[in-house]
């Protein structure tokens, strides 16, 4: 290739003709690459550096804490166990099948959605397969092949005494467990040796276990501590004053004798019999005494068994630490059943149910709970049977997460179905169907309309239709069934009436116009909040009828007219951005105004509002968190509500950051799908050119 | 190929009739008095100075710029305050614009089955084999899919002169059609335009392109601050033109 410059240089006008061709070469090594793109990104200057090792540093450090955290101490149970309520809340057990369905509807929707427009990449179909066969097989696995970790109860006569609490070992313990089920027990001789090792015991404890262990935890302690004391006095550093404070606190310090010694631990035999618990028969009786094997039992069916641990000699003093394998917590759990609002909304009759859960596994029995003695058997509660120490890595794949991906499984594997059929049969129907006579694919028509009917089923399915589905009582609507409905619903709702103020502000008619700008404005100078207790409190003085509408509608009803405010000036602001020749175009070809603003104006305003309105959807989904505050029990509230309980306090952390990526997994997803609508389809082109 | 129907008024009256048109913006006397006849299969092209009101004026024509004094008469209906007049003499008229105004969210082919459809009410089947016909006739029958954004400005401009075609319009009305364009796409969308000019299309034409006019026009009407300093055939505006105004013009841009 020749190249023709004029060359100005020295004010001559000459022409240079270069008929070279310089050889085309790769790049340095350094130019290109990933080590290129570490060393112009991460350590380009010697402050880039400074920069990165120390991000590096506090990532790292954040992460590993959080990471030790969330296997060592977090205790994610509570999110297992509560799950169902914080999808649904207490939506009625006998409706919950419209919830599945409706789940699977708008599994396929999505399914026929990705046939017809974004076309999924054999990577993702991959990543996704393979994932759902690694919850399930790794369920499977780590059910099968990690042990669980053995449960520690105390037995014997001694009150084990340790600061404020006090606590005698009780004599029977009732739990649940699964046909073909082993339980063992032994004496938990290695813990028994000496208080260094009793302090060591880790899993879940009773009260009596967990106070031995902790009594020889704080002996340890105050000996430890009495040792610092004595090195600091014996140092020469220290002032009059500094010394004769740690005497005083050296003098309060006392090193009681050996919890082991105290309780003659693991010395008295203890006498065991393992119990059905609807008949009572022993299955399984013996002695234990220290180094003895451990006593075995099957267990013949589901339900309910008593471990009875006596001591041999009933005048004998002392206590024995017992290792369990096969008993686990149990959470009681009692609800109502047939709650539904009859034709005349009444709440027909219900009938309230126990359920005792396996925390470990969520195996469930409405067995009644034996009462010996007419008096109902301690059972291994989680609150008395709390882990004691931090899990060990197999523990927290056995107790958190192989229970987790238990209960999620299945709900993901229907999705994962309904997905594929729906994906499947986007293109079946193009098969067999003729191209329709916008030529455009069948399928897509099909997807359209079920996108749009889609809001109407899932109003349907929830709430019930007329005399075909009875209603739901909606004040049983909760978790995220209620956010996805109320978010669902106020964008719907709202969106024709955003796009009606919207063209009424700029309305030629000053009623209209007038009118739309003060709603807007007054509308958009009041928090939500406020929005929502208006419906709630002022809604009834306008009009008493309105007092019976259910709380749901009335919260529905006001982020409605909330959102609809700023949705209008979304799509005042898309419809300025509108090239005022693209009117004067559709006008000179006749067309007239409402034709113009249905056909030129609102499409390619939407489009350019597009980014601004998946904003306003993402930022809705989580706005109606709000409604807790007027007594919902959407997410959050639903999430709230759980910390309160008695068996879940202090575990906060675990549900707020499992709702957490909740919310941010949905909003990802609606902003991934966004960027791909974004960059394709006749928009692209146009907001190409707009930016 | 050339099937455009021309149906004259039938007394042999004038395609465009206006009289003694005034028009301000606030207080700025845009068009001072303009009486212009356009006879059937005419083409005109107005020409002059920036802000001397040629566009103005051809705006005024289809109502997308409403005159305040004067009177205009399109294919015998008068244009006044009257919706159904306004609309009946748009259906008429047909105009392309500098900047194109293509509809950028929709096809090609949508773009001109649009009005057809919507004010003609015409069958999607047939307004679709006469958009196929006509982006055949302005040179591009391939690219009816594609969505005006991935045009060149020529093939955009000729697109645009397809859809105003698709009406079926009596009267064509060109504003500056070629000033956004490069120069290299000038050509294609005259050379449609002299077609149409040879089609018997009646046709009033802003532009600054002296041989189109000099090619194509029955009569050029040189506009200078809201009225019109001197009209003529070709032959007589570009070598006898008589107004000091004029002459002053044309030795610059010749």
């Amino acid at each position: 290739m020749a190249t023709i410059s004029d060359s100005r240089s020295g004010g001559l006008a000459r022409s240079v003709v270069n008929y070279d061709e310089p050889p085309v070469k790769s790049p340095p090594l350094l130019a290109v690459g990933p080590l290129a793109w570490v060393r112009r990104n991460l350590f380009h200057s010697w402050f880039d550096t400074i920069l990165t090792l120390v991000s590096a540093v506090v990532i790292i450090s954040v992460l590993s804490s959080f990471v030790a955290w969330a296997i060592g101490q977090a205790n994610w149970a509570v999110v297992t166990f509560n799950m169902r309520l914080l999808m649904l809340g207490r939506f009625p057990v006998d409706a919950e099948w419209r919830v599945a369905l409706l789940t699977a509807i708008g599994a396929f929707a999505v399914g026929m959605s990705l046939a017809v427009w974004l076309r999924v990449s054999r990577t993702i179909v991959l990543i996704v397969t393979l994932s759902l066969a690694f919850i399930f097989i790794s369920a499977s696995l780590i059910t099968a092949y990690v042990p669980q970790s053995p449960s520690y109860v105390a037995a014997g006569n001694n009150e084990i005494v340790y600061s404020a609490s006090n606590e005698t070992p009780q004599a029977q313990l009732g739990f649940i467990a699964k046909a073909g089920e082993t339980v063992s027990v032994r004496m938990a001789d290695q813990y028994a040796a000496n208080d260094p090792s009793l302090s060591g015991v880790y899993g879940f404890s009773d009260k009596a276990a967990a106070l031995l262990a902790n009594a020889a935890a704080n002996r340890l302690d105050t000996a430890a501590r009495i040792e610092s004391f004595k090195a600091q006095l014996s140092s020469d550093l220290l002032t009059t004053g500094q010394r004769a404070r740690l005497n005083t606190q050296l003098a309060k310090l006392e090193v009681p004798p050996a919890i082991t010694e105290t309780y003659t631990l693991n010395q008295t035999p203890i006498k065991i019999r393992i119990l059905r618990g609807t008949t009572l028969e022993a299955l399984a009786t013996g002695t234990l005494t220290t180094g003895a094997p451990a006593i075995k039992v099957t267990l013949p069916a589901d339900g309910w068994y008593v471990l009875e641990k006596i001591p041999a000699d009933s005048e004998a003093k002392g206590a024995a630490l017992l290792e369990v394998g096969g008993i686990s917590p149990i959470l009681e759990r009692s609800f109502t059943v047939s709650g539904d609002l009859d034709a005349g909304g009444n709440i027909t009759a219900t009938s309230r149910v126990s359920q005792y859960i396996r925390v470990t596994d969520n195996f469930t029995t409405q067995e009644i709970r034996p009462a010996p003695d007419d008096k109902n058997v301690p059972m291994a509660i989680l609150i008395d049977n709390a882990y004691r120490g931090n899990h060990t890595f197999p523990d927290f794949l056995r107790l958190f997460v192989a229970p987790f991906f238990d209960v999620i499984k299945v709900p993901l594997l229907i999705i994962l179905i309904a997905t594929v059929i729906g994906y499947i049969s986007a293109d079946l129907i193009d098969r067999f169907a003729p191209p329709s006579q916008k030529k455009q694919r069948t399928s897509r028509r099909v997807v359209t309309w079920l996108l749009i009917a889609f809001p109407v089923i899932m109003f349907g399915l929830v709430y019930g239709v007329g005399n075909v589905l009875p209603l739901t009582d909606t004040r049983r609507w909760g978790g995220l069934l209620l956010t996805i409905m109320l978010t669902v619903v106020a964008i719907i709702a709202s969106f024709p009436l955003g796009v009606a103020l919207a063209l009424g502000r700029r309305s030629d008619l000053p009623v209209i116009s007038v009118a739309s700008t003060i709603y807007i404005e007054i509308i958009r100078g009041v928090p939500l909040i406020t929005v929502l207790f208006m419906a709630q409190l002022l809604l009834p003085l306008v009009n008493p009828s309105l007092a019976e509408m259910p709380n749901v509608f009335r919260a529905m009803i006001a982020i409605t007219l909330f959102n609809a405010a700023y949705l209008a000036e979304n799509v005042r602001g898309g419809l300025q951005a509108i090239p005022y020749g693209q009117q004067e175009a559709a006008k000179a070809l006749g067309l007239n105004s409402w034709q113009i603003t249905m056909n030129i104006t609102l499409p390619q305003a939407l489009r350019v509002i597009f980014p601004a309105l998946v904003g306003m959807v993402i930022s809705l989904f989580k706005d109606t968190s709000l409604v807790t505050i007027v007594g919902l029990l959407d997410l959050t509230g639903t999430a709230q509500n759980i910390v309160t309980q008695t068996e879940f306090l202090g575990l906060r952390r675990e549900t707020l950051l499992f709702i957490t990526l909740l919310y941010f997994g949905i909003s990802y997803v609606i902003a991934g799908v966004s960027r791909r609508i974004e960059t394709s389809g006749a928009g692209a082109t146009l907001l190409a050119r707009k930016i | 190929m050339i099937d455009q129907q021309q149906t004259s008024p039938s007394n042999g009256e004038p395609m465009i009739i206006c009289r003694q048109i005034n028009k301000w913006f606030g207080e700025f006397h845009v068009l001072r008095d303009v009486s212009v006849e356009v006879a059937p299969q005419e083409v005109v092209v107005v020409i002059g100075p920036s802000g001397s009101g040629k566009s103005t004026f051809i705006r005024c024509i289809n109502r997308l710029e409403e005159h305040q004094e004067g009177t205009i008469i399109v294919d015998g209906i008068e244009l006044g305050n009257d919706l159904r007049n306004i609309a009946a003499i748009r259906r008429e008229i047909g105009m392309v614009f500098q900047q194109f105004n293509l509809f950028p969210h929709k096809t090609v082919l949508e773009n001109i089955t649009l009005a057809p459809m919507k004010v003609r009410h015409t069958s999607r089947d047939k307004a679709e084999a006469k958009a196929k016909e006509l982006l055949a006739r302005v040179g591009i029958p391939e690219q009816a899919d594609k969505y005006p954004g991935q045009l060149s400005g020529g093939q955009q401009q000729r697109v645009a002169i397809a859809r105003a075609l698709a009406m079926e319009p009596k009267i064509m009305l060109f504003d500056e059609p070629t000033s956004a364009l490069d120069p290299e796409m000038i050509k294609e969308v005259l050379d449609v335009m002299k077609e149409l000019a040879r089609s018997g299309m009646t046709m009033l034409v802003v532009t600054h392109e002296m041989s189109f006019a000099r090619e194509v026009a029955d009569r050029i009407l040189f506009f200078d601050q809201g009225r019109i300093v001197e009209q003529g055939t070709p032959q007589y505006f570009f070598e006898e033109a008589q107004h000091p105004r004029t002459k002053l013009f044309l030795s610059q841009i010749l």
